[in-house]
């Protein structure tokens, strides 16, 4: 017992001796500055970029009326158990999508709307929304609406539509 | 500590080819081009990879011609200049080391001339450019 108590006390002392009270302090300070300090740097700032502003909003995304709909055609998966965003549990986002740009009456801009379909379940059926701003003839086939866009996916069965902001649309000024 | 802090600084504009206006060519891509290539260029079943491999067809006059050529690009309705310069903003973007010799931009007269005459078979003729590349960069090693 008494050799034990020797051990342990040689080794606190060595401890004690030998490192800084305040490393601990420094260290962790300075990972916690560091670490506040990766938004600052450019890598990560130039990647916020890429991802587009979120919009001020309004209106309801589970109404044919809202403003991210203007080129749709099909049923809105923020009736089917997605939202405008995401598709219902069950079905696969289409990553072959149709195009187009939507003006947000929130703040007047246009932005790049993605309408990636949901696939591998049949037709959701609810909130069917038809609106087709921009819309073109199939033979500009990355323009139109009316084709099957279930393209990249398991399954070729569409079930319904999302409407995700990619982009602000380039104007000239 | 300055100086690397400047360079950080620099390369966000290093990495995108001289002339091009980076947000007009991102919004041309997106409009033309990500529905089908997805938005980092990676494509979708038989839609062809871009991302790390379409500077691969720039080693030869014919592979440089087809980026203009492939019908995506040829009968796309963005006009000559902004064609050239959404190819010029592809190529800074998405080849990464798929881009192995020094990269002449597209201009948009370059790109008028050879889009009128678009590939009407592409799956073939893009195998052929693509086997006659891996060949010509097999010889080069062995020199």
């Amino acid at each position: 017992m008494k050799l034990l108590d020797k051990v342990f006390e040689q080794k606190s002392r060595q401890l004690a001796q030998h490192s800084s009270r305040r490393g601990l302090l420094k260290t962790l300070g300075g990972r916690l500055v560091g670490a506040g300090a990766i938004p600052l740097l450019p890598v990560a700032r130039a990647s916020a970029a890429d991802s587009p502003a979120r919009p001020a909003e309004q209106g309801d995304p589970a109404s044919c009326d809202y403003w991210r709909y203007c080129a749709i055609d099909g049923f809105l998966c923020s009736c089917c158990g997605g939202s405008e965003n995401t598709c219902p549990p069950g079905t696969e986002m289409s990553p072959v999508t149709w195009i187009g740009t939507c003006r947000n009456p929130a703040d007047g801009r246009n932005y790049v709307i993605s309408y990636n379909d949901c696939c591998g379940k049949s037709s959701c059926g609810a909130c069917l929304c038809q609106r087709d701003e921009g819309d073109r003839p199939p033979y500009r086939p990355d323009k139109t609406n009316d084709i099957n866009w279930c393209l990249g996916t398991s399954s070729a069965t569409y079930h319904c539509s999302t409407a995700i902001v990619v982009g602000v649309a380039f104007e000239d000024q | 500590m300055k100086g690397v802090l400047a360079l950080c600084l620099l390369l966000p504009v290093a990495a995108v080819a001289e002339g091009v206006n980076a947000s007009r060519a991102q919004f041309n891509y997106q409009m033309s081009c990500q529905g089908c290539h997805a938005p980092d260029g990676s494509g979708a079943n038989s839609v062809p990879r871009m991302k790390d491999q379409v500077g691969m067809f720039l080693n030869t006059r014919e592979g440089r011609d087809y980026l203009v050529r492939v019908p995506g690009s040829a009968v796309s309705a963005l006009g000559d200049a902004e064609l050239a310069e959404v190819l010029n903003w592809i190529v800074a973007e998405f080849a990464g080391d798929s881009l192995t010799v020094a990269f002449e931009p597209y201009t948009g007269q370059e790109v008028g001339l050879l889009r009128q005459q678009p590939l009407n078979e592409v799956v073939h003729y893009r195998a052929q450019l693509i086997t006659e590349i891996v060949s010509a960069n097999l010889g080069d090693q062995k020199e």
